[in-house]
């Protein structure tokens, strides 16, 4: 299976990239660490010359919308992983940032994340939003909030792809990949 | 009525009617529980006005948005409409993301310090 939903282009057109990997069986990696892991990149980022967020935007904005895109980001890998590896690249690709978390995850967990992703892509997001937090409000026992990608797109802009392979040997599990794109690289 | 750790402080000021949140907010979903409890005992006194002060929370992960949007419907439902949520223009998320309240309690006042 090779599947993408979304916005996702080859990875190999990235180019020069920031790479994180992350080895939580090995290594845990506590939930603040998912903070940390965005933070290192956007103060990495934001600071070069080359990236703004619109003609207007400030360092600080920059700064926030890749910590916030990339927390989400790193945040889901986290809580969803099934062993294995997260990896986190950076890089730019045509006006965009490029955000890229990889992870594996169980095949069953990305039966359920299908549909949403689907729905994600084809839907109004900020109409999704509003339905998705009425929903939560109604059942307050909901384990997840269901907004990180939302928010992604509705207070920041960014398009969002999935990746989705299943390599041989690797059993139940898949390699989910989720490219989120900035529009804050200035030419 | 207060919760904390190292990171983020959330209590409620009975004089001022005012819930103040400060720090750095990015807990998994299920550690935003006390938090959502202060509110319900904050929603449970049903005061005539309230307010939100922002102007020290440097960060809210997407559960926390949660929890904030759905305290605002809670606010609705009760029919607690005079509320202000004060916040700034200098922390940039909340430029992004706290004028959604407005579509889940329409009545919100939203004061951004640093706007013109």
């Amino acid at each position: 299976m090779d599947e993408r939903i979304g916005d996702y282009p080859d990875l190999d057109q990235l180019g020069a990239e920031v790479s994180v990997e992350l080895f939580p069986e090995s290594f845990t990696v506590r939930w603040d660490l998912c903070g940390a892991t965005a933070d290192f990149f956007a103060s990495y980022f934001s600071q070069m010359p080359s990236c703004g967020a619109d003609d207007d935007a400030t360092q600080a904005e920059v700064e926030n919308a890749i910590s916030y895109v990339l927390n989400e980001a790193v945040e889901n890998a986290v809580k969803f992983q099934a062993g294995g590896t997260i990896t986190v690249k950076v890089g730019m690709y045509e006006d965009s940032l490029v955000f890229v978390v990889s992870n594996w995850i169980m095949g069953s967990a990305a039966d359920v994340l299908r549909p949403r992703l689907h729905e994600l892509i084809e839907g109004d997001a900020h109409e999704l939003l509003l339905a998705r937090v009425e929903a939560n409000a109604a059942n307050p026992e909901a384990g997840v909030s269901g907004l990180g990608f939302l928010t992604m797109i509705t207070d920041y802009d960014a398009r969002l792809g999935w990746r989705i392979l299943a390599p041989d040997g690797a059993g139940d599990r898949v390699h989910f990949h989720t490219m989120a794109r900035l529009p804050i690289f200035r030419t | 009525m207060e919760v904390r750790d190292a990171t983020y402080r959330v209590w409620f000021d009975e004089s001022s009617s005012t819930v103040f949140f400060e720090g750095s907010l990015r807990l998994g979903t299920a550690d935003y529980r006390p938090i959502s409890e202060i509110l319900g005992e904050v929603l449970a006194k049903n005061l005539p006005v309230l307010t939100l002060h922002m102007l020290e929370l440097n960060f809210l992960n997407s559960s926390g948005i949660n929890t904030l949007y759905k305290f605002a419907i809670a606010l609705r439902k009760q029919g607690i409409t005079v509320v202000t949520v004060r916040g700034t223009t200098v922390i940039a998320w909340q430029t992004k993301s706290l004028a959604n309240l407005k579509k889940f309690l329409p009545t919100i006042t939203i004061e951004m310090q640093g706007d013109e």
